[in-house]
C-alpha cells in the first residue's frame, strides 16, 4: 500500500470517480507490514495539509465518514475543507458520463485537452448541452426529453442507512462522489458530470489543476468544488491547511463563472425545476419527488404499482434491457409497466454513445444509477446503498453472467444480430426467480463480495477421501465433479487434461450454485441441463447433472459433462460415487457434520473477536485453484438478520476502501458505531475483523495476529488446500484412465465442438 | 456397460401447465408448489418387470433447442396443457410436435389437460371413467372459464397422429389417450401414467421379438438419419 494514499484517500473520495486515480502516484511508496502502515497511518494523517491534498478536494468530494476514526489523528484532513467552504450550495447532484472529455451545460468537467466547446451552453437557451467526446449533444427542443433525463431533482432528502451511518455521512459520500466540474448556485439543482471512459487525460488534468481559477479556460464552465454540509470535527484543521485567501478565491472563481453562465443556468434551472416533466422522469433518485411529481410519475403507469412509493424506496433496483430498449428483466415491478423507464435509460446510453463514450454512472444525491453495457444487454442498477459503483458494477456483472449461464453469450448475440427487437423475455421467460434469488445473494452472501468460494469447513481426511472417490466415478467428457453441501463447497475434481490452463472461476460456481437454489425441481429426480460456465467459456454449454444424496437434500452432486448424451454414463457415475461414499461411510459422516453451523468464531480462541472473513491468496497451486474464504458463523451480536445486514454493509463499505481504484488502502482500522472493525489485505490473504467496539488499534493487531495463527493450524480443514485432480500421469496402474483421458480431450475437442465454441 | 431403461416417456408442454406438478403428484402422490423446470429432470418409475424413465422437460423457450435431445429415442410423448389456457393447447402443435421428430417412430401419444381443479365447470371426462372430478377442490379458489374441452384435445390427437403418418386405426384411439388431470386434487394423475405405461410396454414386448433390440439407441438413430434426410430433401 502506499503510504500518501492511505491518508490522501480519506480526503478524497475513494468512490468519488472512479477513474480518478494514478494523481497521487508521487507520493506512494511501498509499505512494508500492516503495523507500519498504521503508523504511518497516524502519522501520516496529520501531516496532511500539505499543498497536494489542497489541490485535489475539487475533484473529489470528500468522502471520510467520521466515524471512522482514525486513531483519532487527522484522517480526514484537507480534503473536506472545499466542502466545508461551500455549504451555500446544499445539495447538488452530479451525473458523471465518462469520455474524453466532457463537458455539459451545467456541467462541464475541466477537460482540458479538447476543449472547445465553451460557448455552446450559453447559445443554447436551454443549457441543454452535454457534450462528451468530441461532439457536443445539443439538446435543443427536439432532444429535450433524453436531457432532461440526465437531471436527476432529488430534495435533498438524505436518507439514513441501516447501516448505521448518519445522514450527515451520508452526505458526505454523496459528496464526494461529485466531480468537481459543474457550479451551480441553485440548491435544487443538480450537476451532471461526464466522465468520459478513457480520460486519464482528464483525471490528471484535474488533479494538476486542484483550483479551478487556475487551469480552467475562462469560457469553461467553472468548476465547483463539492459542498459538504456536514462539517466534521476537522473543519479546524481544513481551514488551518486551506490559506483562506485560497478558499475565497475558490468560491469567487464559482461565483464569477455562475455569473457568466447565470442566464443559461437559471433558465434551465428555472424550467426544470417548474416543468413536470422533469419530475416526471422515472428515472432514479425520486424518492423525494414533490408531490406534484409524483403526480405525474403517476399518471405516466396510473396502474402500476410502480408508481407506488413502495417500489421507489427499494433499495435497489436492478434493470436489464436490451439494446433496442425493451425490457429484459426488473427486479421490482412489470417490466411491460417499465418499458418506458428503460425506454429513457436506453436514450442516456445511446445519448452518450453517440458520442463514442459510454455511460458509467449518475450520481444523485442519494442514489447510483450504474450502466453496464455488455454485448447487446444493457444492465443498470438503481441504488441507495452505500457501495462503491466498482462493487455495484461487479453485481451487474454477476446478473449479465447469470443470463449468459442461462443462454450463453454466443446465442445472445445471434438473436440480437437477426433482430434487433427481440423480446428476449421469451427465453427467460420462468427464469425470472433465478435472477431474483441471485440478487438476494448478493445481498448477503461475501462470497460474491470476495470473489471466492466458501469451503465446508472438514476433517481433511474426510474431504480427501471424497474426492477420491469422485475422482474414480468418473466418465468419457466428465470434465467437473462438485460436491456441495449446504451451498459450501465440499470438493471439486477436475479434468486435468480438458483444462489444463482454466480453472473453474467462483462467479461460475456462485452462478451454477445459485440455479440450482432456485429451483425446487432439482430436490426430485435427476437433472440434466444445459449451463454455460461464462467465466470459463461464455459461448458454450456444459451438461450438468445434478443430483441429491440424501433425503434432506443437503448434499448435492454436480457433474459436468461436456457430452450432452451422455446422461446415462453421467448419472451411473453418481450411482457409483454414492455407493462408494455410503459404503465408507462418509457420507454419513458428511450429512452428521450438516446438523451443526460449520463453526462459531469462539473457536478461533480469540477475544473480543465478533468476526471475520478470510481470503487466502496463497494456497498452493493457487493458479488454477478456486479463490476459497471462510467465515465462521454469524451469531452473537450478529444473530440478528438486521445485524447480519449491518456488519455486511460494513464488510462492504471496507472493501470497497480496500479495492478502491483510485486510492486502495491496504489497512484499515474503522470504528463504527457497535464495533471496530479491521481490514487488512496483503499479498497473501485478504482479511476483514469485527471486534468489540473497545478494541484500540494495537489491540486489534495483536488479536488479528493470534486469528492468523489460529487460521493457519486450521488450514486443512478450513480449505482445499490441494485440490484433486484426474490424473493423466502415464503411469502403470493408471494408463487406463490416462488413454481414456485424452480420448476425452479429442472428444472435446473435437466431436462435440464444444472447443469450437459450440 | 450401463443398463439403459427400457422405455422413454416425456413429458412436453408449454410452460406453467404443471409437467413437473404432476410428474411429482405421481411420483411422490403430493402437490407441491414448484419453480420453473431447468433442463430436464429424469425420474426412474419400476412398472413390472421394466424400467421407465420418465423426462420431465422445461416449458420455457430457453430449453426449446434441447427437447428434441428429451425425445429422442421416447416410446411414448405426453403433451400437457392448461385447461384454462387456450394458447397453451396452441403451443403443443406449434412448437412442441416438431420435437417429437426424434421420438421412436412408433411412439404412442397422450394428451393431457391439466389444472381441471381450476375451472367452473367439472370437466367432462370420458365416461368409461364415471368419475366426478372437482370435488376435491370445490370452493377453495375461484374459478375460472375452462377454455380447453376434451374436443379440442381430441382434434389435436388427430393431427399429432396425421403429422407423425400413424394410422389412426393401429394408433391407440383418441377417447383413450386424451386425459383431463389435476395435479393439485391428484385427480387422474395415476390413472394417466397407468394408462400410458399399459398401452407402451405391450408394444415394448412386440418390439423385442423384433429386429431392434432396444428401444433407444437403434431407434432414435433411424428416427434421426430419417429426419434428416426427409430435411435435406
Amino acid at each position: 500500500m502506499r503510504k500518501g494514499e492511505t491518508t490522501e484517500d480519506k480526503g478524497i473520495g475513494w468512490d468519488a470517480d472512479m477513474e480518478v486515480g494514478s494523481s497521487d502516484l508521487q507520493n506512494q511508496e511501498e509499505m512494508g507490514s500492516s503495523e507500519e502502515q498504521l503508523k504511518t497511518l497516524s502519522v501520516e494523517g496529520g501531516a496532511h495539509g500539505n499543498l497536494t491534498t489542497v489541490e485535489e478536494k475539487p475533484h473529489k468530494s470528500c468522502s471520510y465518514e467520521p466515524q471512522e476514526t482514525n486513531a483519532g489523528e487527522t484522517l480526514m484532513s484537507s480534503s473536506q475543507a472545499p466542502q466545508e467552504m461551500k455549504t451555500e450550495q446544499p445539495s447538488v447532484h452530479t451525473v458523471t458520463f465518462e469520455g474524453g472529455f466532457c463537458r455539459g451545460s451545467q456541467i462541464l468537467s475541466p477537460v482540458p485537452q479538447k476543449y472547445k466547446l465553451e460557448a455552446k451552453a450559453e447559445n443554447d437557451p436551454q443549457n441543454n448541452v452535454l457534450v462528451v467526446g468530441d461532439g457536443e449533444w445539443t439538446n435543443g427542443p427536439g432532444e429535450a426529453e433524453s436531457e432532461e433525463t440526465l437531471i436527476i431533482q432529488n430534495s435533498a432528502a438524505v436518507m439514513e442507512k441501516s447501516g448505521g451511518t448518519t445522514a450527515s455521512q451520508n452526505d458526505l459520500l454523496e459528496d464526494m462522489k461529485r466531480v468537481p466540474v459543474s457550479f451551480n448556485n441553485e440548491p435544487e439543482e443538480e450537476e451532471v458530470n461526464l466522465i468520459t471512459q478513457n480520460c486519464r487525460y482528464e483525471e490528471t488534468q484535474v488533479i494538476s489543476a486542484p483550483c479551478p481559477q487556475i487551469n480552467i479556460p475562462e469560457e469553461a464552465e467553472v468548476t465547483r468544488v463539492p459542498v459538504s454540509r456536514s462539517s466534521g470535527p476537522k473543519v479546524s484543521d481544513m481551514e488551518g491547511i486551506l490559506p483562506q485567501d485560497l478558499a475565497e478565491n475558490l468560491n469567487e472563481t464559482r461565483d464569477n463563472s455562475s455569473d457568466r453562465d447565470l442566464s443559461d443556468s437559471a433558465s434551465t434551472d428555472n424550467t426544470l425545476e417548474d416543468s413536470s416533466e422533469f419530475t416526471q422522469r422515472p428515472l432514479m433518485g425520486r424518492d423525494s419527488l414533490s408531490p406534484e411529481s409524483s403526480l405525474v410519475t403517476a399518471s405516466a403507469h396510473r396502474d402500476d404499482d410502480v408508481t407506488a412509493e413502495e417500489w421507489r424506496a427499494h433499495h435497489k433496483h436492478i434493470f436489464v434491457l436490451s439494446e433496442a430498449g425493451k425490457p429484459i428483466y426488473s427486479r421490482y415491478g412489470n417490466e411491460e409497466a417499465l418499458s418506458s423507464t428503460m425506454g429513457v435509460m436506453m436514450a442516456l446510453v445511446s445519448f452518450v454513445q453517440t458520442g463514442n463514450n459510454c455511460i458509467r454512472s449518475i450520481y444523485s444525491d442519494d442514489r447510483k444509477v450504474v450502466f453496464v453495457q455488455q454485448g447487446p444487454l444493457v444492465l443498470v442498477s438503481v441504488s441507495r446503498t452505500l457501495q462503491s459503483e466498482q462493487q455495484l458494477r461487479r453485481e451487474l456483472m454477476y446478473v449479465y453472467y447469470q443470463i449468459i449461464s442461462m443462454l450463453t453469450q454466443a446465442s445472445i448475440s445471434r438473436i440480437f444480430e437477426r433482430k434487433k427487437n427481440y423480446d428476449l423475455r421469451r427465453l427467460l421467460a420462468g427464469s425470472e426467480k433465478i435472477l431474483d434469488s441471485l440478487l438476494d445473494l448478493l445481498e448477503r452472501d461475501p462470497g460474491f463480495l470476495l470473489g471466492a468460494v466458501q469451503c465446508l469447513s472438514l476433517p481433511a481426511s474426510l474431504r480427501d477421501s471424497l474426492s477420491t472417490i469422485l475422482q474414480k466415478a468418473i466418465t468419457t467428457n466428465l470434465v467437473f465433479s462438485i460436491l456441495v453441501a449446504r451451498s459450501q463447497l465440499v470438493t471439486i475434481v477436475q479434468e486435468k487434461a480438458v483444462i489444463e490452463d482454466c480453472r473453474l472461476d467462483p462467479a461460475d460456481l456462485h452462478l451454477l450454485l445459485n440455479l440450482i437454489g432456485a429451483s425446487s425441481a432439482f430436490q426430485a429426480g435427476e437433472i440434466w441441463t444445459p449451463i454455460c460456465l461464462p467465466r470459463f467459456n461464455p459461448d458454450g454449454y456444459f451438461y450438468a447433472y445434478i443430483s441429491y444424496l440424501d433425503p434432506e437434500c443437503t448434499v448435492c452432486l454436480i457433474l459436468l459433462s461436456t457430452d450432452k448424451e451422455s446422461f446415462y454414463a453421467v448419472s451411473d457415475c453418481k450411482k457409483r460415487a454414492e455407493e462408494s461414499m455410503r459404503t465408507q461411510g462418509s457420507l454419513q459422516v458428511l450429512t452428521d457434520g450438516l446438523q451443526r453451523d460449520s463453526y462459531s468464531v469462539a473457536m478461533v480462541g480469540v477475544p473480543d473477536l465478533w468476526h471475520f472473513m478470510y481470503k487466502p491468496m496463497d494456497i498452493p497451486d493457487n493458479y488454477r485453484q478456486l479463490t476459497q474464504f471462510t467465515s465462521p458463523e454469524t451469531e452473537g451480536p450478529y444473530a440478528r438478520e438486521e445485524e447480519r445486514q449491518r456488519l455486511f454493509d460494513l464488510y462492504r463499505y471496507l472493501h470497497s476502501r480496500l479495492h478502491s481504484t483510485s486510492r486502495p488502502l491496504r489497512l484499515i482500522y474503522h470504528m463504527a458505531e457497535k464495533e471496530t472493525l479491521l481490514a487488512w489485505v496483503t499479498s497473501k490473504f485478504e482479511l476483514y475483523t469485527s471486534f468489540s467496539p473497545l478494541v484500540t488499534k494495537a489491540g486489534a493487531i495483536s488479536l488479528v495476529t493470534k486469528l492468523l495463527h489460529w487460521l493457519k493450524k486450521e488450514e486443512d480443514r478450513l480449505f482445499i488446500r490441494y485440490p484433486p485432480k484426474y490424473s493423466n500421469t502415464p503411469g502403470p496402474s493408471k494408463s487406463s484412465k490416462a488413454s481414456r483421458t485424452s480420448d476425452r480431450t479429442d472428444t472435446a475437442r473435437g466431436e462435440n465442438g464444444f472447443f469450437l465454441g459450440l | 456397460m450401463l443398463k439403459k431403461p427400457d422405455v422413454k416417456v416425456v413429458l412436453l408442454g408449454d410452460m406453467n401447465v404443471g409437467k413437473t406438478s404432476l410428474l411429482h403428484r405421481y411420483v411422490e402422490k403430493k402437490f407441491h408448489e414448484t419453480v420453473s423446470t431447468v433442463g430436464g429432470a429424469f425420474y426412474l418409475k419400476q412398472w413390472g418387470p421394466h424400467s421407465i424413465s420418465i423426462w420431465d422437460t422445461a416449458g420455457r423457450e430457453q430449453f426449446h433447442g434441447l427437447g428434441s435431445m428429451y425425445c429422442r429415442g421416447a416410446a411414448a410423448v405426453i403433451f400437457v396443457y392448461d385447461v384454462s389456457n387456450f394458447q397453451s393447447l396452441v403451443e403443443l402443435e406449434d412448437r412442441f410436435l416438431a420435437l417429437t421428430d426424434t421420438a421412436s417412430t412408433d411412439c404412442i401419444f397422450a394428451i393431457v389437460g391439466n389444472k381441471v381443479d381450476l375451472t367452473d365447470e367439472c370437466a367432462s371426462v370420458n365416461e368409461t371413467e364415471g368419475e366426478k372430478p372437482c370435488h376435491a377442490t370445490t370452493g377453495s379458489t375461484a374459478k375460472v372459464r375452462k377454455q380447453v374441452h376434451v374436443e379440442d384435445a381430441v382434434s389435436l390427437y388427430k393431427r399429432v397422429l396425421k403429422y407423425k403418418m400413424l394410422d389412426e386405426k393401429e394408433a391407440p384411439p383418441a377417447e383413450k389417450m386424451c386425459f383431463e388431470t389435476s395435479a393439485k386434487s391428484g385427480f387422474s394423475v395415476d390413472f394417466l401414467f397407468e394408462s400410458v405405461f399399459d398401452t407402451v410396454v405391450p408394444l415394448l414386448k412386440k418390439k423385442a421379438n423384433g429386429p431392434s433390440e432396444t428401444v433407444d439407441l437403434t431407434d432414435s438413430n433411424k428416427a434421426m438419419k430419417g429426419t434428416r434426410s426427409g430435411c435435406c430433401k
